[in-house]
């Protein structure tokens, strides 16, 4: 297993730049989930990595093994880069069956053939698809077919392992199910895996560390999930990832006023930066709770129960603001009721300084 | 972490050069034998008709333009071919809806049913209808007016609006086809929120569904067109008594008059210009008239579409349906079989007339087995070179995209709307000597080479069809698995469109092996296609055993439809 280097990629599609200058280091035997919105260049990184694209600029590396240089002109075809891919459609091939799939890349490598027929074999348990070595692809559900992809990019030992967005045809069960093979298979074979998704939700659960792209195609934060989450880089990686508030930040007469349509006083300490005002403050919906005593009142317009917390609307001013409280809080604490009037604290909350053309909600 | 090659091994592989090296490899030949195949023939064409030994001469050109029977036989081209357009469009179209719609009995035997116009020569058709209707010995006609004790024939079947009669019962299919599968793929809700929105039945189709329906129609109205301006079979059969002349019989005239020398060839390609000028603004017309847009309203999918009642005029429409089968089908075929068995041409069809002879007779002939050897031949080869070399060009056209690709598609696609008769005559110009000294003139491969431009088309066609619908994703994961460029193609690509590239093979056979536009002109004295011998055996007048051998002819059409479609049938099943 091997550590994947990027650096300085650039990749342009005519004018349009998708990647400028791209640098990133995947450390070997990690999962390190590449996260970002659509069209954000995540993929062009993938097909760059993969061999089926040439960047303009920049070097690809996988352990000490040159795939990429472009000043000296290296350039390893796809088909002797020696990684292995599940691509986003699958890319099960229909008139194989599931074994003859899988068997595919030892082929390629000219294998004898009862070993082939064994790893083959052994790939399959791996993903628990061996009852199903002789069926066709057009037999099986989509989960299926995505095992059989990832049995496929599992039975060469690739240097690295990329998933482009594996689990996003699936339902919601079968993608948690996917999720921990996936932890599974890493934790046996302690693979380099790059795992590339727009979900947040399933990077957090599945990745060793995280790197956040963003719409632009730059990297704007690489790091573990607690930190990415915690110690957000920058304010895109605050709204990306989780749910969010924002409140504008105002001086007005020498008093912090949060202006929400009408101005309210605003007591709580703030960053030192944004003691002048012209910020945003930004707080996660889990982060706000209620606290009769303080002086910023908000009126409940709707309570949800989702299960495992309750999901609030408040009107501050007349600006939304969504609210999540655990169902621990609710219990030591007491719900609120819709239409009462409350009082609401804003914790763990940062400033970013106001966009252009004015804050967003 | 292992070392593949090392550094060396990747510095020659820099920019993937070997994979750059074959599709160049397979972009140049593509373009190298649409040169030969397509490009040469046309070119041929145009410089014989206004060059005379290199040097510029108009004069032949605007001496023929100008001729009195040659203007006649355009305006004669023209007028069959628009009544045939008009008339056969509006069936297909109502027959289409009939079927597709309305709460008609019987519909997926009925559809079957419709197919078979399609396949019957409509050349056969045209025998068999002169058989019954021709203006002076038909034998319905002489029927007729013995029962109504008429004084003169009733029905004259050798006229433009019998020819155009024929075209449209063997053409209509065209948009029949055509529109049936844009109908089953419209999504029906469009329909239904017209009548919710409170449309009426009548309202919606003439305002939805027609509508969206439309690029179907045009494509179909387009195909029977270029195909009726350029058929040589119908005109040839019901107008030569009449002296009733087209483009394409009065290109074969002038060139068989002239005992096929060079002089009557020239004269040929002059016509030929007047024939692709004729076509080329039909084209332009029809554009025009059925603007094509492209809706994205149909899906894909299949849906099942809300039927409309027929209520009390379902069983008379059912009839009508079934009687116009009847009449364009079984008819004409069992004319042709009667007419068969008869002793001589002429007799009264009862049963002391028939005898097996006229089928002895014709196969004791020399050029019968070897006419049906000819067409197996040329058929045969030309399905399979074409199935090759139209893949091979949707590939590169579809999946390499060089930068002629947008050239390299009009010049396959040219003969589409180039009529065979205008082919063959480039043909003769090309390969009779004139070129590198290759003289195929009178051999069965100035034919196969006719066959190849004239159904490129059709096989590339499909196998681009079925090249768009494998995902890029399926070869690049190929490539991704160790699999060089050759052996995806080989691996994933070729086996992924293999049917369409078996269909694309029979669309060119079966059409090929009833041809006779094309052969017409081609043929030498050991080199008769099967339609060739058909139709000199009628022009010489031997028309029973003409209708004996163009029984066989539709026995084998029949059977090698049958084989098709159980071997189409089972490839789907996988």
């Amino acid at each position: 297993m091997a550590t994947v280097r990027f650096d300085n990629i650039t990749f342009r599609y005519g004018n349009n730049t998708v990647l400028d200058n791209f640098s990133l280091e995947v450390d070997s035997g990690k999962i390190v989930c590449l996260v970002g919105p659509s069209g954000c260049g995540k993929t062009t990184l993938v097909r760059a990595l993969l061999g089926l694209i040439k960047p303009e600029t920049g070097t690809i590396t996988v352990g000490d093994r040159v795939l990429f240089d472009a000043k000296k002109r290296i350039n390893v075809p796809a088909d002797k880069r020696n990684i292995g891919i599940v691509f986003q459609d699958y890319a099960v091939w229909p008139h194989m069956t599931v074994v003859e799939n899988v068997s595919y890349p030892l082929k390629k490598q000219r294998r004898p053939k009862d070993e082939i027929k064994k790893r083959a074999m052994h790939a399959l348990e791996q993903v628990h698809m061996t009852e199903y070595a002789n069926h066709l692809p057009n037999q099986l559900s989509g989960g299926q077919q995505q095992r059989v992809a990832i049995a496929r990019a599992l039975v060469v030992d690739s240097d690295v392992l990329v998933m482009d967005e594996p689990i996003t045809n699936l339902d919601a069960k079968l993608r948690e199910e996917m999720l921990l093979e996936i932890r599974m298979i890493q934790n046996r074979l302690n693979a380099t895996i790059l795992y590339i998704t727009h979900d947040q939700q399933s990077a957090l659960q599945l990745c060793d560390k995280m790197a956040i792209m963003e719409p632009d195609g730059s990297l704007c934060q690489y790091g573990t999930d607690e930190e990415v989450i915690l110690r957000p880089a920058n304010r895109f990686t605050f709204e990306f990832i989780g749910v969010s508030n924002f409140l504008p930040l105002i001086k007005e007469n020498g008093q912090l006023m949060l202006d929400c349509g009408e101005k309210i006083p605003y007591t709580d300490p703030v960053a030192e930066e944004a003691k002048n005002g012209g910020y945003d403050l930004g707080v996660r919906p889990n982060d706000i709770i209620f606290d009769p005593q303080s002086p910023l009142k908000a009126k409940v317009d709707s309570r949800v129960f989702l299960g495992s917390e309750y999901n609030y609307f408040l009107t501050l001013g007349q600006k939304q603001v969504r609210v999540q409280q655990s169902m621990l809080d609710a219990r030591t604490k007491g719900t609120v009721n819709e239409g009462e009037t409350i009082g609401i604290r804003l914790l763990n909350a940062r400033f970013y300084p106001t966009q252009k053309g004015g804050a967003q909600a | 972490m292992k070392k593949i090659g090392g550094v060396s091994a990747d510095l020659a592989a820099v920019d993937g050069r070997k994979r750059l090296n074959m599709d160049k490899t397979m972009t140049v030949i593509c373009f190298i034998l649409l040169l030969i195949i397509v490009v040469i023939p046309i070119v041929m064409i145009i410089y014989n008709a206004f060059f005379n030994e290199g040097k510029l001469e108009v004069e032949m050109f605007v001496e023929q333009v100008t001729d009195k029977k040659n203007l006649d036989a355009m305006w004669n081209t023209l007028q069959i071919a628009v009544f045939t357009t008009i008339l056969g469009t509006i069936m297909g179209v109502f027959y289409a809806w009939l079927l597709g719609r309305s709460d008609i009995p019987a519909k997926g035997l009925m559809r079957a049913l419709f197919n078979i116009p399609y396949m019957f020569p409509p050349f056969l058709g045209a025998m068999a209808w002169d058989m019954m209707f021709n203006g002076r010995s038909g034998y319905i006609n002489k029927f007729l007016r013995e029962i109504f004790h008429l004084s003169s024939m009733p029905i004259n079947i050798n006229s433009i609006w019998g020819i155009v009669f024929v075209e449209v019962s063997y053409y209509f299919p065209f948009v029949f086809m055509q529109v049936v599968s844009a109908l089953e793929r419209m999504d029906p809700t469009l329909e239904e929120s017209a009548r919710i929105a409170g449309a009426r039945q009548r309202q919606v189709i003439w305002k939805i569904t027609l509508p969206l329906v439309k690029p179907a129609i045009s494509a179909g109205a387009l195909l029977i067109l270029t195909t009726s301006l350029a058929h040589f079979g119908v005109p040839a059969i019901l107008g030569y008594a009449k002296r009733i002349y087209t483009l394409p019989t009065r290109i074969y005239a002038v060139i068989y008059n002239s005992g096929g020398s060079f002089d009557g060839i020239r004269q040929g390609a002059a016509l030929s210009v007047m024939l692709v000028i004729v076509v080329s603004a039909a084209l332009i017309l029809q554009n025009r008239i059925l603007s094509a847009g492209s809706y994205d309203i149909i899906k894909g999918k299949s849906m099942r579409p809300t039927l409309i009642k027929l209520r009390g005029a379902k069983i008379p429409l059912f009839l009508l349906a079934i009687l116009t089968l009847v009449m364009i089908v079984i008819v004409p075929l069992v004319m042709i079989i009667l007419i068969s068995f008869l002793k001589a041409y002429g007799l009264p069809l009862k049963f002391e007339n028939f005898t097996l002879d006229q089928y002895r007779t014709v196969f004791a002939m020399n050029g019968t087995m070897e006419s049906i050897r000819n067409s197996l031949f040329v058929s045969i080869t030309a399905g399979v070179i074409c199935m090759f070399l139209g893949t091979l060009v949707a590939y590169v056209v579809q999946k390499i995209r060089p930068k002629g690709k947008g050239a390299l598609e009009v010049i396959s696609m040219l003969p589409y709307a180039i009529p065979g008769t205008v082919l063959s005559i480039g043909v003769i110009l090309a390969w009779s000597g004139r070129i590198a000294g290759i003289n195929l003139y009178n051999t069965i491969w100035i034919i196969l080479v006719a066959y190849l431009a004239r159904y490129l088309s059709f096989s590339m066609k499909t196998s681009s069809a079925a090249l768009l619908q494998v995902h890029s994703s399926l070869e690049e994961a190929s490539w991704v698995c160790g699999a060089s460029h050759t052996e995806s193609l080989a691996d994933i690509t070729l086996p992924l469109i293999r049917p369409a590239m078996v269909s694309g093979f029979f669309l060119i056979f079966l059409p090929a092996m009833r041809e006779v536009t094309t052969s017409i002109l081609l043929y030498g004295p050991h080199t008769r296609t099967l339609g060739v011998q058909i139709y000199t055996l009628r022009d010489a007048g031997m028309i029973p055993q003409a209708a004996a051998l163009a029984t066989v002819a539709i026995g084998i059409i029949i059977i090698l439809n049958t084989i098709v479609t159980k071997l189409t049938k089972d490839r789907k099943g996988v």
